[in-house]
């Protein structure tokens, strides 16, 4: 996995305590995060569900990386599995070289994680006892961290509430209390589970902003697992699609879009079609179309350009028909789309393992794998587990 | 945490400190922070257990007459040590529960001082703490019966601390439990109501029942109090059964704690409730 331009150099300005040591050398260690053969089957018998199935990647420092799958595909599992939370039936993970499963206090060292958004701070204590409570239970002397804190409260736009007590704060605010409580001490990792489920759009802009800024300024490696599409794409630099406990996809999220650059447009002309046109359009692009037949003579053609002239045959067949036109409309995929390619039920899944031909993406069959139901993580995602009302 | 220095580059960077110090202070500030900010709840605690006080002093000496000062001292020392143990009964089995119904105990796990050591510190914090309602309801006691007890702070506290000792174990035990079974509210209510036939245990007359938790520290926590008996007064082989039965159950407990986290991180259990 290439590591995108960062400029590690860069701390915060406001603490000194906050500016990490790293330095060129930083690159030639270890990866942030190592995963090799992870395997996870709950229960056993019939009612054994396989929820991680031979999951190996690595994660560079650094990088922002999105996890995805459909519900049940794995993604907590794999996150829970990484953090020793769920002990792996085969496999290891290693932090920063450091193996999380032999030697987990060390990992913790160098790990901050936001598992239930807005639950898992004490909402009976202020802001700032929280992060200094975090900062503690990892280690960091309350009196060293007092400016980081002061710093982070800044950042997030939480400092003239640092006094107050999280219950009395929105949702987006506990939200970003819980963030701020992660990076309350100086870790290397932050693994983020649906960090902004349940946000408004401007929060969540704000927390998308926060992530993206910590790993360029300060070349925090960070996990996000999300249902949203338009979160991963905007501050992934990689992504790590997962469907029945498998990578069906790992790649920058820009090569991904290409893989699956194919081109839709939608062309409306103020006529019908005639029938020569007609059959020309569908041996040049396989193109659909859709007539109004009312009081309307107008007809929308619908194809699909995976390169090359494709559209400029349609145009010269729509001239050669005088054809007038009324409306072009491009449709350029995102990821989303790319999402839901890839994890497509209907046994037409394309595949991104194997992304060289950017213009003809391979259309593989299930790999041979059983079907399953997709189910393989009962109740384990954190959304399922936002809702519960509680006091702490 | 574990050597305060970056690994990869050498340069210390915002020093973890290597003590247990950060967190012993930031748990303790919490617990602190939380009785006072939350008054009435911590008051009704304490009033709870005074007006039960009450109930059995002035209803036993409705009933009993004057009979009842024969074992009043066994009521106030049985009252004060009921007081700490379920405090620190409940600071671990309860508090397992509740962390993890606030979404917080995965992150308690993830501590660099380890699972164990943080819920240790957090049951030593909440037994220092118990102390502080203990004493007062004992002060209360003694000045409402007006029967004043020998409290030699020396004898005492490491008596009293030994019998909890073994409290914790049964904390560690149940908190286990709560781990990979959750919902056990019911069954941990019945655990605190076991405390009271184990601090009223006469183990005078059975000198087995103190390889019973709770109950050999009672009896000499209750001869220490109403008969004013040092601490190196008492017969050595009695301070070192307790010391051995306590320091037993204990690890008893705390080993079915970390085999009960393993279960519960083997079966993806840990922090679900």
């Amino acid at each position: 996995m290439p590591t995108p331009n960062h400029d590690p150099t860069v701390g915060y300005p406001t603490n000194e305590t906050m500016t990490r040591s790293d330095g060129p050398g930083r690159e030639a260690g270890p990866p942030a995060i190592r995963l090799d053969g992870l395997r996870k089957t709950f229960g056993s018998g019939e009612n054994a569900v396989t929820a991680v199935d031979d999951v190996s990647f690595e994660i560079e420092r650094g990088t922002v990386v999105g996890l995805l799958g459909p519900n049940g595909a794995g993604k907590t599992t794999t996150i829970k599995s990484m953090l020793g939370l769920i002990v792996p039936d085969a496999g290891t993970v290693e932090i920063d070289g450091i193996d999380v499963h032999s030697q987990p206090t060390r990992a913790y060292d160098r790990v901050g994680a936001m598992l239930e958004g807005a639950r898992n701070v004490y909402w009976r204590l202020t802001v700032r006892e929280n992060l200094a409570f975090f900062a503690g239970l990892g280690g960091d002397s309350p009196s060293t961290v007092g400016g980081r804190h002061d710093a982070l409260l800044e950042q997030f736009g939480l400092a003239d509430r640092a006094e107050t007590v999280v219950n009395e704060l929105s949702r987006g605010m506990k939200q970003k209390v819980s963030l701020a409580s992660t990076l309350a001490r100086d870790v290397d990792v932050v693994f983020m589970d649906e960090p902004t489920l349940g946000l408004d759009v401007e929060t969540s802009l704000e927390l998308r902003a926060e992530i993206r800024r910590l790993a360029d300024r300060d070349d925090v490696t960070i996990l996000v697992s999300s249902h949203d599409m338009d979160v991963i794409e905007d501050i992934c630099d990689h992504v790590l699609v997962l469907e029945n406990g498998r990578v069906v996809a790992d790649d920058e999220v820009d090569a991904l879009l290409d893989v699956f650059r194919s081109q839709e447009y939608r062309i409306e002309v103020d006529d019908v079609l005639p029938a020569a046109a007609r059959t020309r359009l569908e041996t040049a692009v396989d193109a659909e179309w859709t007539a109004e037949r009312d009081d309307r003579r107008r007809t929308t053609i619908s194809f699909t350009a995976t390169g090359g002239d494709e559209f400029y045959d349609v145009i010269d067949v729509l001239r050669e028909h005088d054809l007038p036109l009324r409306d072009v409309e491009s449709v350029t995929p995102d990821l989303e789309d790319v999402f839901l390619e890839l994890t497509a039920e209907d046994g037409q899944r394309s595949t991104a393992e194997s992304p060289a031909d950017s213009s003809s993406p391979a259309r593989p069959s299930r790999d041979g794998e059983p079907a399953r139901d997709g189910g393989a993580e009962p109740a384990r995602d954190a959304g399922e587990e936002l809702e519960r009302g509680d006091r702490r | 945490m574990s050597d305060g220095t970056r690994r990869d580059s050498g340069v210390p960077v915002s020093i973890p400190d290597s003590s247990i110090f950060p967190l012993l202070w930031v748990v303790a500030q919490k617990q602190v922070v939380l009785l006072l900010r939350y008054p009435l709840n911590t008051l009704s605690r304490f009033l709870t257990m005074f007006i039960f006080f009450l109930v059995v002093f002035f209803g036993g000496q409705a009933v009993a007459g004057p009979a009842i000062t024969d074992t009043l001292d066994g009521i106030i020392v049985g009252f004060f040590l009921f007081t700490l143990a379920i405090t620190a009964y409940s600071g671990l089995a309860w508090n397992v529960t509740r962390e993890a119904q606030w979404g917080t105990l995965e992150r308690l796990y993830m501590s660099p001082y380890g699972f164990g050591t943080v819920m240790a510190v957090k049951a030593g914090i909440n037994v220092c703490l118990s102390f502080l309602w203990g004493v007062a309801l004992l002060l209360a006691m003694m000045l409402v019966s007006g029967r004043w007890l020998t409290f030699d702070v020396v004898t005492v506290v490491p008596l009293a601390a030994l019998t909890l000792a073994s409290v914790i174990g049964i904390g560690f035990c149940f908190a286990g439990l709560a781990l990979v079974y959750k919902r056990l509210e019911n069954l941990f209510q019945l655990v605190q109501f076991g405390f009271v036939p184990l601090i009223a245990a006469p183990v005078w007359s059975y000198e087995w029942l103190t390889l019973l938790p709770i109950a050999h520290g009672s009896f000499l926590t209750r001869v220490a109090m109403s008969d004013g008996v040092r601490l190196w007064e008492f017969p050595a082989s009695e301070l070192v059964i307790l010391t051995v039965v306590s320091v037993a159950y204990l690890a008893a407990g705390y080993y079915c704690f970390v085999f009960a986290s393993r279960k519960a991180r083997r079966e993806g259990l840990l922090g679900h409730y």
